[in-house]
């Protein structure tokens, strides 16, 4: 037993001799990086236990959470918020019944209008304004229900892209090369200021379904791309031998294409998911009080005034820890779940 | 008989799509008329009344507008160029740190991509702004005043160079996190090279650095050049963030203008085409490296 720790402790010795010490350039990277590492990470512990005044991030946890929904109704957002954490954990470590797997896409589909009743209210529940919405449980409000928005608008612009009627083409190709072109902050500028002067006067749509429509043009566009990246990458040969079978235009999307391109396309898509997230924090700009935006209006209180650093870095460990998970339920669906099956 | 359903169908989506149009722009017009303005260029000329802290050409409030926007353009491209140059090498020394040997560099390369690349760049922006630069007490002196000097006004370089605060915060934001991404951008391409060429040069005996400098890099710059030009757009896009820092870029004066005049629909307009402009010369930019080093290869 002892001998073979010596021998494992051995070769990691080596093996740190090997990669760090082998040249002289080596060992005085390796050591310079050592020493500001370690004064770094004193000083960096130092701050965080001893100097940090943690009392705005304790005090203010509702406040992150729900933004100003009215203090008696926040069972709502927190009811919202425990059904997705329970599906994000029933879609981690799903029991091996086929039965479930099945409904697990009908489930996350579900989450948004029960969001939407949660939040809005109506239906029993009493009615509360959009722009009470607010903090985390907005940000995850908008990511989701843009994705799930533009998902489909993605996928038939890509097609048309593809499409041999060259009006669809150019009309598909216009649209997706003109909004990856400009900024995501002037379309949803446009979205906030905008919007409303296309639409007859009568009509009124609230800020939040406002930026919403605006992420989902964006977010298209981008989606589009990735999807035609998968078509790309789908033998032409397929598609013939499915003709050759007599499938029409629409079984060949619906069976042979779009199967495979989703697989494909997964973790592309992914990165647009998690790229939506950090989005929607540009809307605390254009005033919506999601996560950035509450913090914002937090530290202009006189009483956290100048605790930039301990709210800056909760929210990015909030931020880092949503991305996360993210990443870790698409792998999770693209090591698991193929796919193919599910559709 | 096929070709003349495709011409159906198309006439018909023709149709559909001409008639959404004209429905928005009727709304559009009814909605300008009740507004009492009228779509013109016309205000361009009027003066613009508002003061730039930052201005690489004389400018004055009793400027006109159209001279204000075109200020804001350039101070646009001066983010953008010193960060692109600057990310890039920050994303190819990280890139390069990430695919070697040392396990502290690859550890280090590692943590600052992941940590940037889950957070969002507006808060990484007021991070260094509100942070970085605006909680800075007194004056920060590296080695001594003639070279770096650093407080809550910004940075000053040799003494003559000053750079405010939200410029400095914005460049610094920006490059950080554009650099993150390149460096991935930049490991891919190293990735694509195959494992044998290190071998090889390894086996004649060049040293780890010339042969990464020598062999690898120039044999992954293809695949490198066509990611580096996306992230490169990406930075000309992100550099609109500017206004969360209160830097007067295109973006932020487009805004303070549509305010100012009510003038959403040309405001925008002219936003539009001034972001097209841009990605067109980074486009022919990028083309055009790419062009040096296909012939490069080729001789």
């Amino acid at each position: 037993m002892a001998i073979l720790l010596m021998k494992k402790i051995n070769k990691l010795i080596n093996n740190v001799k090997r990669t760090m010490f082998t040249s002289s350039l080596d060992t005085f990277i390796s050591l310079f990086i050592t020493s500001i590492l370690f004064v770094c990470t004193v000083k960096l512990s130092k701050w965080f236990f001893l100097k940090a005044n943690w009392t705005v991030v304790e005090e203010n946890i509702p406040l992150f959470l729900f933004g100003v929904f009215p203090a008696d109704q926040r069972w709502r957002p927190s009811l919202w918020l425990i059904i997705l954490i329970s599906l994000v954990v029933l879609t981690l470590f799903t029991p091996s019944w086929s039965f479930f797997r099945k409904l697990l896409p009908f489930a996350w589909i579900a989450v948004i209008p029960i969001g939407i009743a949660l939040l809005a209210g109506g239906i029993g529940l009493s009615p509360v304004a959009s722009r009470y919405w607010g903090g985390l449980t907005l940000t995850i409000f908008l990511m989701m229900s843009s994705l799930f928005l533009a998902f489909p608008f993605g996928i038939i612009l890509a097609f048309g892209r593809q499409s041999k009627l060259q009006l669809i083409k150019y009309f598909c190709s216009i649209y997706i090369e003109t909004l990856r072109a400009i900024p995501l902050i002037s379309i949803l500028f446009f979205g906030q200021l905008l919007i409303p002067l296309f639409l007859p006067v009568e009509i009124e749509i609230n800020r939040v379904l406002r930026s919403i429509i605006a992420f989902t043009l964006f977010v298209s566009a981008y989606i589009a791309e990735d999807i035609r990246g998968g078509l790309q990458a789908i033998p032409k040969s397929q598609i013939e031998a499915a003709k050759s079978l007599g499938f029409n235009t629409f079984q060949i999307t619906r069976f042979i294409l779009l199967p495979q391109v989703l697989q494909i396309a997964l973790p592309a898509l992914t990165n647009q998911a998690v790229g939506l997230l950090q989005n929607t924090s540009l809307m605390s700009i254009l005033g919506l009080v999601e996560l950035l935006g509450i913090s914002r209006s937090l530290l202009a209180n006189p009483k956290f005034i100048g605790q930039y650093m301990e709210v800056y870095v909760w929210l990015a460990a909030i931020y880092w820890f949503i991305c996360t998970i993210m990443a870790l339920v698409a792998q999770n669906i693209e090591r698991k779940t193929t796919l193919v099956k599910l559709i | 008989m096929k070709g003349l359903r495709s011409l159906y169908i198309q006439v018909g989506i023709g149709l559909v799509l001409f008639i959404l149009f004209a429905v928005l722009i009727n709304n559009l017009s009814i909605n300008l008329i009740r507004t009492n303005l009228n779509f013109s260029f016309k205000w361009l000329y009027r003066p613009a009344s508002f003061a730039l802290a930052e201005h690489p050409l004389p400018y004055s409030p009793s400027d006109s507008y159209a001279w204000a926007l075109f200020i804001g353009w350039l101070n646009s491209l001066k983010v953008i160029f010193i960060s692109l140059i600057i990310s890039t090498l920050i994303g190819f020394i990280t890139g390069i740190a990430r695919t070697g040997r040392n396990p502290l560099l690859k550890i280090i390369a590692a943590s600052y991509i992941t940590l940037i690349r889950q957070t969002p760049l507006l808060l990484q922006l007021m991070f260094w702004y509100f942070v970085g630069f605006l909680s800075i007490k007194g004056t920060l002196i590296f080695p001594n005043e003639r070279i770096l000097v650093l407080s809550n006004q910004g940075i000053k370089i040799f003494g003559d160079i000053n750079l405010t605060a939200e410029y400095s915060s914005l460049v610094i934001g920006l490059t950080v996190f554009t650099g993150a991404y390149i460096a991935e951008v930049v490991r891919g391409g190293i990735n694509s090279v195959p494992r044998g060429q290190w071998e090889a040069f390894r086996s004649v005996g060049l040293n780890e650095n010339s042969g990464v400098l020598k062999i690898i890099i120039p044999q992954a710059l293809p695949a490198i050049l066509p990611g580096l030009t996306s992230q490169y757009l990406n930075l000309a896009k992100n550099s609109t963030l500017a206004i969360a820092v209160g830097y007067a870029d295109i973006y932020a004066i487009s805004d303070t203008i549509i305010n100012q005049t009510g003038r959403a629909i040309e405001g925008f307009i002219l936003l539009l085409l001034s972001f097209l402009f841009l990605n067109l010369i980074i486009s022919l930019m990028m083309d055009f490296f790419n062009e040096i080093i296909t012939k490069y290869q080729k001789v």
